[in-house]
């Protein structure tokens, strides 16, 4: 119970932040931070999350990412108590967790749907955690208030859920956990419930919120847009294992595998096998043309291996004209382009393959008056990845 | 100035715009208004002929000749005098006692039946995860109400007699000496028998109520650092009130207005309004048994409205 009433301070400064509740002695060996070692859960004969190990330092704002199925929230109920691990380990500054009830665990979970008590207002679910912990009565209410006055919620302190919109609701729900102190906030599908403009506003608040407090946030979606403006870290999930973990730029500029580079969308994926490699540098016989692309990681590649690649949309060039048989370039002609205000989609095939490019919307009118024609559709080297098998 | 909607600064704390959109797309046309209202008023119809017809008429009647005379063929109609009610608060009456004693008794096995109920419908309803297994088993729970009210009211005294069950195998295991004569023909029997007749009023509401409750409020709950006794105290109980309210009432009402329990269990010692009443009936004293029931009516819609008042039920609902 300590644990949760010493968690940072809404406003305190970077070296309180630090876990003041230990001392380093009387803290188990380990790392800091949120530790998942070989974390496994079957469901019966369904295994929904398979040996999944990952490392979170304090402070990050983690993305879990998935479709529906993919084991992310089975994650993080599994971190906040409220299922017990089939295997494996969740450790939290090296203390393992997995074994202790959700109550006594120092997070706290913001639920799918919010979760409210519909019979209790504002105030009421918000002062719902600090009276569990026996927080006496002065205490708790300033840190309530605290709570109302940063999340903006003085005017409706005494509504019910009920009289709330998804937005206040959604704020009520944050406030309730956040008033415990966390050191980890887990939430599950915390946008799901809202419609679109409210979306966008509440992920800029929740991001600014993480800041603020410093605390790790650990957010579980099957939004690819939602997930790469938020996270600091993203884990991309699938079949209950992390197919790529990173930063948002990292997943969307270099997808490890199929999976990935086809989840996040606006990836054309082809494939070849391999001609040539050369000093960092493959050379690849496509379905189509001949490819190249540079090889970071030094993978071994024999050549004569099948291979896939994928080269995001908005690195892909169109210019009109035939094409000339160029490396990196396909002959393609323009379906149909797609106005989307900042950028314009265009569609294309190339032979019975479809592609992908992103151009400016300056050029919209351009492109759209070559409907039909030949297109060369191209792209440079470096932006060319090879996928994972 | 800046325009009110665009520009405002999208803030924490700010009122959502959404709630604005959303409000001006509610208020339907006037026409469909007058249609939805008619529609309305259709589906009540039913509902208002029956309470006008069983309930408001009947009740209408019965107050209007219990202020009639009483005479030798039952009543003098229209002839109007306040003798009844003088008569069943007079000193020399039981009427007032036995009101009392059934109310007594009927906020016992209220109690009773929600000490009982409560936990059957608790167990049906969140600790069996199959919901096809819960109603199965909310459906054998509902079984005694296959057989007649009678039956189960008459087999309670070979089960609570002086030779019954009971006290066969109390006397046989060497408990006691003399078989209980408390057991049958006593508040106390009365009491048992109508738990028994009514807990099933008191399971089924608050099992639908507790069925459509929201669990991850429960797990919310947990989350926050309350305790198994703080989650129901605290989340669990709240959210059952109305369920628990509307047990209440039905067990209270029907407690209070038995007469075949009282009747066969009490075996006569017993008083209850209802067998006053058919005493009443039986003397050919229409407009006293007219007036007991008027003052039973009364009674009753008394402690509903408390019930519900104290309990703010309409705020919950």
């Amino acid at each position: 119970m300590e644990d949760r009433l010493v968690g940072p301070e809404a406003d305190a400064d970077e070296t309180q932040r630090e876990d003041p509740g230990r001392s380093e002695g009387d803290r188990p060996t380990g790392r800091r931070g949120l530790r998942l070692q070989a974390l496994t859960k079957h469901f019966g004969k369904i295994v929904a999350v398979d040996d999944v190990s990952l490392d979170v330092e304090h402070g990050t704002y983690v993305v879990l990412l998935g479709p529906s199925g993919c084991g992310k929230t089975t994650i993080l109920r599994m971190i906040g108590g409220h299922e017990v691990p089939t295997s494996g380990q969740i450790l939290l500054d090296g203390e393992d967790l997995s074994r202790v009830p959700p109550a006594k665990r120092p997070t706290t979970t913001v639920f799918q749907h919010f979760a409210l008590f519909p019979h209790k207002s504002v105030v009421g679910n918000i002062e719902f955690g600090p009276r569990m912990s026996g927080l006496d009565k002065s205490e708790r209410e300033q840190r309530v208030n605290e709570i109302i006055e940063l999340l903006g919620l003085r005017e409706m302190r005494n509504r019910k859920p009920a009289e709330l919109s998804g937005g206040q609701q959604q704020r009520v729900a944050l406030g309730r956990v956040l008033v415990t102190r966390p050191k980890l906030l887990l939430l599950d599908e915390p946008l799901g419930d809202l419609d679109r403009l409210l979306q966008l506003r509440m992920r800029v608040e929740l991001r600014e919120l993480q800041r603020e407090l410093g605390i790790t946030f650990i957010h579980v979606t099957h939004n690819q847009e939602e997930a790469l403006s938020m996270a600091d870290e993203m884990v991309v999930m699938e079949g209950g294992q992390i197919m790529q973990s990173g930063s948002p730029t990292e997943i969307s500029q270099h997808p490890r595998n199929e999976f990935v580079a086809a989840f996040m969308g606006d990836n054309n994926i082809l494939h070849g096998s391999v001609r040539e490699v050369r000093e960092g540098q493959v050379v690849i016989d496509g379905d189509l043309g001949t490819y190249e692309a540079p090889n970071p990681d030094g993978r071994a590649l024999d050549e004569g291996q099948q291979v896939t690649i994928a080269v995001r949309a908005n690195a892909v060039r169109v210019a009109p004209g035939s094409s000339n048989g160029a490396v990196n370039s396909l002959a393609a002609r323009i379906q149909i382009t797609e106005y989307l205000g900042d950028v314009v989609k265009v569609h294309m095939t190339a032979g019975e393959r479809s592609l992908l490019a992103k151009v400016a919307e300056s050029r919209f009118v351009e492109v759209s008056g070559l409907h039909g024609e030949p297109v060369i559709a191209s792209w440079n080297a470096e932006d060319v990845q090879i996928l994972d098998d | 100035m800046t325009d009110a909607a665009g520009g405002q600064h999208y803030g924490v704390g700010q009122v959502d715009e959404a709630d604005v959109i959303y409000g001006e797309e509610k208020g339907p046309t006037k026409a469909s208004q007058v249609g939805s209202k008619l529609t309305a008023w259709l589906w009540a119809l039913p509902g208002v002929l029956w309470l006008l017809f069983f309930l408001v008429a009947p009740v209408v009647v019965i107050v209007i000749f219990s202020f009639f005379e009483v005479s030798l063929v039952g009543f003098e109609a229209w002839t109007w005098t306040t003798e009844n009610y003088e008569t069943i608060f007079s000193s020399s009456s039981t009427y007032v006692d036995t009101l009392i004693s059934v109310i007594i008794n009927a906020a016992i096995v209220t109690v009773v039946c929600l000490v009982i109920g409560y936990p059957v419908a608790y167990f049906l309803a969140t600790k069996i995860r199959s919901q096809r297994l819960s109603i199965a088993l909310f459906i054998v729970a509902l079984a005694p109400f296959f057989t007649s009210a009678l039956i189960r009211v008459v087999a309670w005294i070979p089960t609570m007699g002086r030779n019954g069950a009971v006290n066969e195998i109390l006397t046989g295991i060497g408990i006691i000496d003399r078989p209980l004569s408390w057991l049958l023909f006593s508040d106390f029997a009365v009491i048992i028998a109508l738990t028994q007749l009514l807990v099933l009023f008191m399971v089924t509401p608050i099992f639908f109520q507790l069925a459509a409750m929201d669990k991850s409020a429960i797990e919310a709950a947990r989350d926050l650092g309350a305790s198994q006794l703080k989650v129901f105290r605290h989340v669990i109980l709240p959210l059952t009130r109305p369920g628990i309210l509307i047990g209440s009432v039905f067990v209270f009402v029907l407690a209070m207005g038995d007469f075949a329990t009282y009747r066969v269990i009490g075996g006569g010692r017993i008083g209850s309004i209802g067998v006053n009443i058919q005493n009443a009936v039986s003397q050919i004293q229409y407009p006293v048994a007219a007036a007991q029931a008027a003052v039973l009516v009364v009674v009753m819609a008394i402690g509903v409205t408390v019930l519900l008042r104290f309990a703010k039920l309409r705020e919950r609902l």
